[in-house]
């Protein structure tokens, strides 16, 4: 038993330090307003005042923290795209994975497990190949295997020669691996709000405040609020929000789904997915079964489930996997992702002065959080974009210069 | 003999019928028609499984399967609702989660470690030093993690679905239930009617609403009576709907079928779910729900303990007391929790009965011996002793309220309010077509007791089962700033078991109400999402439909003995020979058709028929070149590209007269182009007629120096000369007697004609030219050969050497662009990607000798990836390894360098060269 | 599983069909500048409430218009081309 837990044995209540403190009163005005305490918000808020100072700070959260697809996506940390710009910015999020426990001092049981992608086809194949040797030249741990080193990594998968789903070759990337989502929405609360950063829940932004081109504030429900700066960080909402700041965002919105099972006893330890069966499984802690699949075939804002959806993913699941016959589906939720044409997300300056957006994450936002937080608080605070986001940046969508994921993203989020 | 607790009576047993079964390695004996858990209640096993987080042991706790305290392993099959589940001769059951044997769990000492495990201690420790979690504790968390195990080698087993449709679905079949089907019924409507439970009556069955049961029989008699005998309710029991989904879509799971039910409208008389009271112990073996108790004895004929106290928090209590006293066991107490004493007729009875009740009492705790139920402290009003008075006991039967089943109500969207003064949650809001009915409507249920917590120094008072949570954890996250319910729910895991809440979520409300100093109301539960219980993966996978595409001439491939490959849907040809000779068939099928003839089916690519006066100008705005202006009897390569100027497909225009062209498309760009027409004509409306005719045509290409010998005997009204049919040259004739399209095409490189015939022709086509091509030496071949084939043509395969950016400038096709158009899709984006242009340019390579290369190498420039091989093969024409890739724009000149590096990381040069690489001059496919 | 109501075919699940999204006029490209042209191409209203979308019953490739709530999911009418035609140039 570790030592750390020595101290909870000795007390019946909790010793007084709560990871989120009480309310603090509303101040009529802030140096930064971050719309959105999803994982983003909150992780912008905790490097705004950790590396830069800032926290006459302020999360507006319309619901409780992390409640958006923070505490609704399958956890998956990776850095295997196909872009190098994408693997240089999502490595550098694997990177502060790696440290963040210790950083935010909370267990965010991270854990590289391991990422096993299969290949049904040559062009996956190929596609594999592309991703493993931008992979490799950059850096992260990825490279393409044959069937008799995927058998050796999980023996559990059923490894069909023929067919339509024949096995050929699997994408395996050892930097892949698995975090608790909501653990890390808390600690950036927890470490933001101990140096002064002001977390709001049930406070939702009603308009955006802009004068002459330039952001000054937000309407919410529980008044106005001016700021120096704006940052939007609402996953699911990136449109309607960019809308009251004034102009439109390359985004459409679509539900994503994703179940978990009873929890049996662990016998799977890597990620497995496949893009072609639109399919991903991993095993929690507890031992759940964790499935996920592709988008949601038409534009929705809401978070509800469908029995088509499930039946699909289930039957690709169990060509994967046809021993979980028997194992009991338990609960299917979904999440509103905002998806961009190319498939990266839209870092950095908005057409108003003053108005930040973190936006477009689609199925892949957690994954990035420490990222996107740190840089996207280093373009605050110094009002220049970092170069790691500059690829990312809207005006992409004006000269035609996309950063195309559609095929690392596809089904293995 | 079926077991000491055996009593007469029981609805849903055969006492003639007795079937032998194992647990534990055991062997007892059941009656057909008893559950796992009925069965060895009746043989006085108590212990069924072991609890999630501290090994605790578990035994029946509701008897309806709500909870997880008994879930039971059987082979290969985890998880397994003991409750539920029929026994059948030689069934083979084991409890779960322990270690050693179910009685003597060598993993039960994590429960007294539990102060030291408090809500959320596994956020507060394990992850330090460095890496500590991955390393050191996550495995040993795993290892204690899970319940149940599967069997890797478990077979898939049979599921399968089906369709059903109904104006009423009633999911329910209590008395509300057979009441709104019969009513539903009688106004003309068909039904179905919906039960989990093998027998139609609900809660009638076991319930005892008032002193005497005859007037509850009588009525669920009439009501089962009644439905039977109304032909338009269709009855499914065994059956429970488990989703609710748009428009009354309904999965209703009965054994191993899922029915998917399209309702015009829908009824909920879901019933109530019993609550349990929260107090140290709660969770021990013999302490089980009223209802439980009462279903043992009626459903089952099972005494559920011989001595017996009643936890009475509501009048149900008291008819509990009473079947108890029917059943043969002694009721040490009833232990009323009320202040006031109840005047309900079946107390009044049970008081006859010489029944002691304390009234205005409190439980102070469950005390267990050898993991079973000993005895139970409670405290009188003004008993102020530490351990108060303890009552001797094997059963303590709890009753303090339900709660309406909720959770299709909620699926469907309705919303949950707390009625305060009946202490339980009420639902409003539902969507039009779906009602409530009963209980679920709040009809009858009473008042449930609206504290049934009790507190203990020592803790071990469970709010949730599954999760091993106590009073504490739920306050305690509260504490540590979690104030919404949903973030108790993830702070501590409350609700997230098997039972997803059912039995939790009205006491963790109620806690979290009371910490924050809201009304339960406010605070309400966690949103309920599909399923209402777990549904086995198998059932919702069901056999499986995956389509597949075949070409008529699939089977001449099979028994010349091709290796087949997918393509999309559709199956096709890789290669002709075995795994172990690839490359030499590959290179022996380049070979055949560079110097003598060839043949491979085409029947895959997509083919469109464009008709109309307008088909030309549709043409022209569809594709980039210009078709105006197309000679009829004449095909042109055609180019799409998105409305983003991304190349997405190609393929050949026929034009077979001034108003239809048949165009062909890649094997896996059909549907999407043929979509992508329809979609843009309906906005263009021009006049022409759009059909996909894929399907309906066989083809081949026969291509090679020797392809008019093989053609020239069979094909009638055409002649196949140079001058009679040009190369590019589209006609229409007859083959072999077939009627048929030919196109002179130069995809790989040599004199080669398409050949298009009716899909129910393509083989008698197979046939007929192999017998015929014999003398010139046609072979068969492959997808793999035509890859080289065209690869050494340097020819693009869209999707392979292009990607979703590569615009016809990037891979040097300006010439199947027609600038001067004034529209084609696409051609507007052109114009901003040429003011921004990429970094990168498409180019042939060659290289020297044959290094490892494969397609998705990285180019390589400064140590920076600035492009990829997209196609790669060693050309057995040229003897060399050639290949296209993307490289830099300022290298994209011919022998310009190119660095590429190897899969091993080592970095060959590679010499850009000018394309194509065979017969630059294109004389070979012109003659 | 929701109902769409095909003006060709009728009422059918909602796996019959896809949608390509919500109807956007296209602007004249011989006049349009880049910026009114990538706005077409990419930017989108992204409606949280009404919108007219294009959808195609794939069995039958037939193309019509949905009149759709995109947060309730309720779909209030479908039009053939025809009909939507007609409704724009009535001005809605």
């Amino acid at each position: 038993m570790p030592f750390g837990l020595l101290k909870y044995g000795l007390r019946r209540r909790y010793p007084a330090r709560p990871d989120l403190p009480p309310e603090p009163d509303l101040r009529p005005a802030y140096d930064v307003v971050i719309v959105g305490g999803g994982g983003h918000g909150l992780a912008i808020a905790y490097y705004l005042a950790r590396e830069h100072g800032i926290t006459n700070v302020a999360v507006l959260e319309k619901n409780y923290i992390g409640g958006g697809n923070t505490g609704r996506n399958t956890t998956v940390i990776r850095s295997n795209y196909v872009t190098p710009e994408s693997v240089r910015f999502y490595k550098a999020a694997v990177e502060l994975y790696r440290d963040l426990s210790e950083e935010l001092d909370v267990n965010l049981m991270y854990a590289e497990r391991g990422q096993l992608t299969l290949a049904h086809n040559d062009a996956s194949i190929r596609s594999f190949r592309l991703r493993a040797e931008v992979g490799k030249l950059l850096g992260t741990r990825i490279e393409l295997i044959d069937p008799p080193a995927i058998r050796a990594l999980v023996p559990a998968l059923h490894m069909p020669e023929g067919g339509r789903y024949p096995i050929l070759a699997g994408l395996w990337h050892q930097d892949g691996g698995l975090a608790r989502h909501d653990a890390v929405a808390w600690g950036f609360a927890a470490r933001a709000a101990e140096r002064g950063v002001h977390i709001f829940q049930r406070t939702e932004v009603t308009g955006i405040d802009v004068e002459s081109g330039r952001a000054v504030g937000v309407a919410t429900n529980r008044g106005r609020i001016a700021a120096g700066a704006v940052v939007q960080a609402v996953a699911g909402y990136s449109s309607l929000l960019a809308k009251m700041a004034g102009f439109r965002l390359p985004i459409r919105t679509y539900p994503l789904q994703a179940m978990v099972t009873e929890p049996v006893k662990p016998f799977l330890e890597p990620l497995v997915s496949s893009a072609q069966l639109h399919a991903y499984v991993s095993q929690t802690a507890r031992g759940e079964l964790v499935i996920g699949g592709g988008s949601d075939p038409y534009e929705l804002y809401s978070t509800r489930s469908t029995l088509d959806l499930k039946e699909s993913l289930i039957q690709h699941t169990l060509e994967l996997f046809p021993f979980l016959a028997n194992v009991k589906l338990l609960r299917q939720w979904a999440g509103v992702t905002d998806m961009t044409p190319d498939y990266s997300p839209i870092m950095g300056e908005s057409p108003v002065a003053g108005y930040w957006l973190d936006a477009g994450w689609g199925t892949y936002g957690f994954k990035a959080t420490p990222a996107s937080g740190r840089y996207m608080a280093r373009a605050i605070a110094t009002n220049r974009v970092p170069d790691i986001l500059r690829p990312f940046a809207l005006d992409r969508f004006r000269s035609l210069a996309l950063v195309n994921e559609m095929g690392a993203t596809a089904a293995s989020h | 003999m079926s077991g000491v607790n055996r009593i007469p009576g029981g609805l849903l047993v055969d006492a003639a019928r007795p079937v032998r079964f194992t647990f534990e390695g055991r062997a007892y004996d059941g009656l057909a028609g008893d559950t796992i858990a009925s069965a060895l209640a009746a043989n006085d096993v108590r212990v069924l499984s072991r609890s999630f987080k501290y090994h605790r042991p578990r035994g029946i706790h509701s008897m309806a399967a709500w909870d997880a305290n008994a879930l039971v392993q059987l082979p290969g099959e985890p998880n397994v609702p003991a409750e539920r589940t029929p026994i059948v001769p030689g069934l083979a059951v084991r409890g779960q989660n322990y270690r050693g044997s179910l009685a003597h769990d060598r993993d039960a000492w994590l429960g007294r470690f539990a102060r030291f495990m408090p809500v959320g201690f596994y956020y507060r420790a394990f992850f330090k030093p460095h890496g500590a979690w991955q390393r050191f504790w996550e495995p040993r968390v795993r290892a204690l993690a899970g319940l149940g195990a599967v069997a890797l080698d478990a077979p898939h087993g049979h599921f399968d679905k089906v369709h059903n449709f109904c104006d009423v679905a009633v999911i329910g079949g209590g008395r509300a239930g057979l009441s709104a089907a019969l009513a539903a019924a009688g106004a003309g409507d068909q039904v179905l009617l919906v039960d989990h439970n093998p027998v139609l009556g609900g809660a009638l069955n076991y319930g005892r609403a008032a002193v005497e049961r005859a007037a509850t029989h009588a009525e669920r008699d009439r009501l089962v009576g009644a439905v039977g005998g109304v032909r338009r309710i269709t009855v499914m029991t065994g059956a429970v709907a488990n989703g609710y989904f748009a428009d009354h879509w309904l999965a209703i799971i009965q054994g191993s079928r899922l029915h998917r039910v399209r309702a015009g409208r829908v009824v909920l008389a879901t019933g109530a779910i019993e609550q349990p009271a929260v107090f140290r112990g709660n969770d021990i073996p013999g302490v089980m729900l009223g209802s439980a108790a009462q279903r043992l004895i009626r459903l089952y004929g099972v005494r559920p303990g011989r001595t017996a106290v009643v936890v009475a928090g509501t009048d149900d209590g008291y008819g509990v007391a009473l079947d108890l006293l029917d059943a043969g066991a002694t009721v040490s107490a009833i232990v009323e929790l009320r202040p006031e004493p109840s005047r309900d007729p079946r107390a009044v009875a049970a008081a006859g009965r010489n029944i002691r009740i304390v009234n205005d009492a409190s439980i102070i705790a469950a005390e267990a011996v050898d993991g079973h139920l000993a005895a139970i402290a409670i405290r009188r009003q003004g008993d102020n002793t530490r351990h108060g008075e303890a009552i001797v006991c094997d059963l303590a039967a709890v009753s303090v309220g339900r709660l309406p089943a909720y959770q299709l109500a909620l699926q469907a969207g309705g919303r949950l309010d707390y009625d305060d003064a009946r202490a339980h949650f009420s639902i409003a809001g539902l969507p039009p077509g779906v009602t409530l009915a009963g209980w679920t409507a709040g009809e009858d249920i009473g008042a449930n007791h609206p504290w049934p917590i009790y507190p203990h120094p020592d803790g071990k008072a469970f709010v949730d089962f599954d999760e091993d949570l106590q009073i504490d954890d739920i306050e305690n996250a509260v504490a540590e700033g979690y104030r919404e319910i949903e973030l108790v729910k993830r702070f501590s895991t409350v609700g997230m078991g098997p039972s997803q809440g059912r039995h939790s979520a009205l006491t963790a409300a109620r806690l979290v109400a009371k910490e924050t100093g809201r009304r339960v109301g406010d605070v309400g539960v966690t949103t309920a999402r599909p399923p209402v219980v777990g549904e086995k993966l198998g059932v919702l996978a069901g056999r499986g439909f995956d389509p597949e595409r075949k070409t008529a001439m699939h089977h001449r491939h099979l028994e010349a003995g091709a290796q087949m490959m997918t393509a999309g849907a559709w199956w096709r040809p890789a290669y002709y020979g075995v795994l172990a000779h690839r490359a030499d068939a590959i290179a022996r099928e380049v070979r055949a058709v560079r110097t003598a003839v060839g043949m491979i089916d085409v029947s895959t690519l997509g083919g469109l028929e464009i008709r109309g006066p307008d088909a030309a100008e549709f043409m022209n705005r569809m594709y980039t070149f210009t078709y105006t202006k197309q000679a009829v009897n004449r095909l042109r390569y055609v180019l799409m590209v998105n409305e983003s100027g991304a190349i997405i497909d190609d393929g050949v225009a026929c034009r077979f007269g001034d108003d239809h062209f048949y165009v062909t498309t890649t094997t896996t760009g059909s549907d999407r182009v043929y979509q992508t027409m329809l979609w843009w004509n309906a906005k263009w409306r021009l006049d022409v007629d759009i059909a996909n005719a894929t399907a309906a045509f066989a083809g081949v290409n026969i291509a090679g120096p020797r392809a008019r010998d093989v053609l020239a005997p069979l094909v009638e009204g055409c002649g196949v000369d140079a001058g009679a049919f040009p190369y590019l040259g589209a006609f229409e004739a007859r083959i072999a007697g077939i009627p048929a399209r030919f196109l002179r095409v130069g995809f790989v490189g040599e004199l080669g004609f398409e050949v298009h015939v009716p899909a129910s022709q393509g083989e008698a086509l197979w046939d007929a030219l192999m017998d015929t091509g014999r003398g010139a030496g046609l072979v068969p071949f492959g997808v793999e050969a035509q890859r080289v084939l065209r690869l050494e043509k340097g020819h693009i395969i869209v999707g392979q050497d292009t990607d979703a950016m590569t615009t016809p400038e990037e891979a040097d096709m300006l010439w199947a662009i027609a600038a001067k158009k004034p529209f084609f899709i696409g051609k507007r984006a052109l114009v901003i990607r040429d003011k921004h242009l990429s970094r990168r340019k498409l180019v042939g390579f060659a290289v020297a000798g044959a290094p490892p290369l494969q397609e998705s190498n990285l180019v390589l420039k400064g140590g920076n990836a600035v492009g990829f091989v997209t196609s790669v093969a060693w050309s057995p024409t040229l003897n060399r390894t050639i290949g296209l890739a993307y490289a830099a724009r300022e290298d994209a000149a011919p022998d310009r360098s190119l660095v590429i590096r190897l899969d091993d990381g080592r970095d060959v040069r590679a010499t850009v060269v000018k394309l194509p690489f065979y017969d630059p001059d294109a004389a070979r496919q012109a003659l | 599983m929701k109902l769409l109501r095909c003006p060709l075919n009728g009422p059918r699940n909602i796996s019959e069909f896809v949608c390509w999204g919500e109807v956007a006029d296209q602007p004249d490209p011989a006049t349009a500048d880049d910026l009114a042209w990538t706005d077409y191409l990419y930017f989108s209203n992204n409606t949280a409430g009404v919108v007219f979308e294009w959808w195609c019953h794939t069995p039958t490739s037939y193309w019509f218009i949905a009149e759709r709530h995109t947060v309730s999911d309720d779909v209030i009418r479908t039009y053939t081309m025809d009909e939507f035609r007609a409704i724009r140039r009535d001005g809605r």
